[in-house]
């Protein structure tokens, strides 16, 4: 029996999903968006800090307040990378083509595998609790 | 009357949380199978392995970036009820690096959230062999990403779930 492999087989492009300023966008948002996360991680900047317990959320960055149980700042540190990272997509479609082309595709899944011993140093409270 | 009690409201949304999270591994494990070890061509009768690995592979892309969606969706609004109710009994526990391997998968399928558009273009566009590498490194990124979101949830919901 003999059998057509089917596994690299694509739809056909369209337009939209083979254009330059689509390629540019989708590989900027990802390159600007781990970049963003990890700032935003680092410096501890969420585009709001939600407090569960009262069910309240405060724009910016905001401390855990005696009797309102913990902070959570995930939610803002993913929305503040939410709102950036397409806005620079948009921003790098305006560029000229050949700028845009030359946006190194490696940074694209490099970046997030880097990411990771960044993550675990952040983490590094965790690992080391006494 | 509430018609079911706190714990079980959240334990049903945990529930759909890991529905559409199985959905979204087997897919990508099968894609990630199917871009490491691409089923040329076969003689004679297949395997369960080649089956495995010789699945439209261009066709998950879109339905991965749904359920990753709907997955982080619903992780998100279960967070919610884990910040209280779990992560505080096992931090008084003395359970940090479990608690570490949380905060880790929040980070990853955040991540993650900001790599499907290049994935899905990059899947879009799979007959251009410029994108092959990233294409391939990224789906097995994800795929690893993915199993590594289900067990940390699995093992947190062992050490403590909502009911």
């Amino acid at each position: 029996m003999s059998t057509t492999n089917t596994t690299t087989a694509a739809p056909a492009r369209t337009s939209a999903a083979s254009s330059t300023k689509v390629r540019t966008f989708v590989v900027t948002v990802a390159i600007v968006g781990v970049l963003v996360y990890c700032i935003c991680l680092f410096f501890n900047l969420p585009a709001f800090t939600y407090h569960p317990a009262v069910n309240r959320v405060e724009l910016w960055w905001g401390p855990a307040r005696s009797g309102e149980g913990p902070a959570m700042y995930w939610y803002g540190w993913t929305v503040t990378t939410l709102i950036v990272s397409p806005i620079v997509g948009f921003l790098a479609t305006l560029l000229p083509e050949n700028v845009g082309k030359k946006i190194p595709l490696v940074l694209v899944w490099l970046l997030p595998i880097i990411t990771i011993p960044y993550l675990i140093w952040d983490l590094r409270q965790w690992w080391f609790h006494p | 009357m509430d018609l079911i009690s706190v714990p079980t409201w959240w334990t049903i949304w945990m529930l759909f949380h890991l529905i559409v999270s199985v959905g979204l591994l087997g897919a990508l494990t099968h894609q990630a199978v199917a871009v490491m070890m691409p089923v040329r061509k076969v003689a004679g009768p297949v395997g369960f392995v080649t089956r495995f690995r010789a699945v439209p592979a261009p066709g998950y892309a879109f339905a991965v970036c749904i359920m990753w969606v709907i997955t982080f969706i619903l992780g998100s609004y279960i967070y919610i009820k884990y910040r209280t109710y779990i992560r505080i009994p096992i931090e008084q526990a003395g359970y940090w690096k479990t608690q570490g391997f949380f905060d880790f998968k929040e980070h990853v399928a955040s991540i993650g959230l900001v790599l499907l558009p290049a994935y899905w273009f990059f899947w879009k566009n799979a007959q251009d062999p410029e994108y092959d590498t990233a294409r391939k490194v990224l789906t097995v990124f994800l795929c690893v990403a993915c199993w590594f979101l289900f067990i940390v949830g699995h093992v947190l919901n062992n050490t403590r779930g909502f009911a």
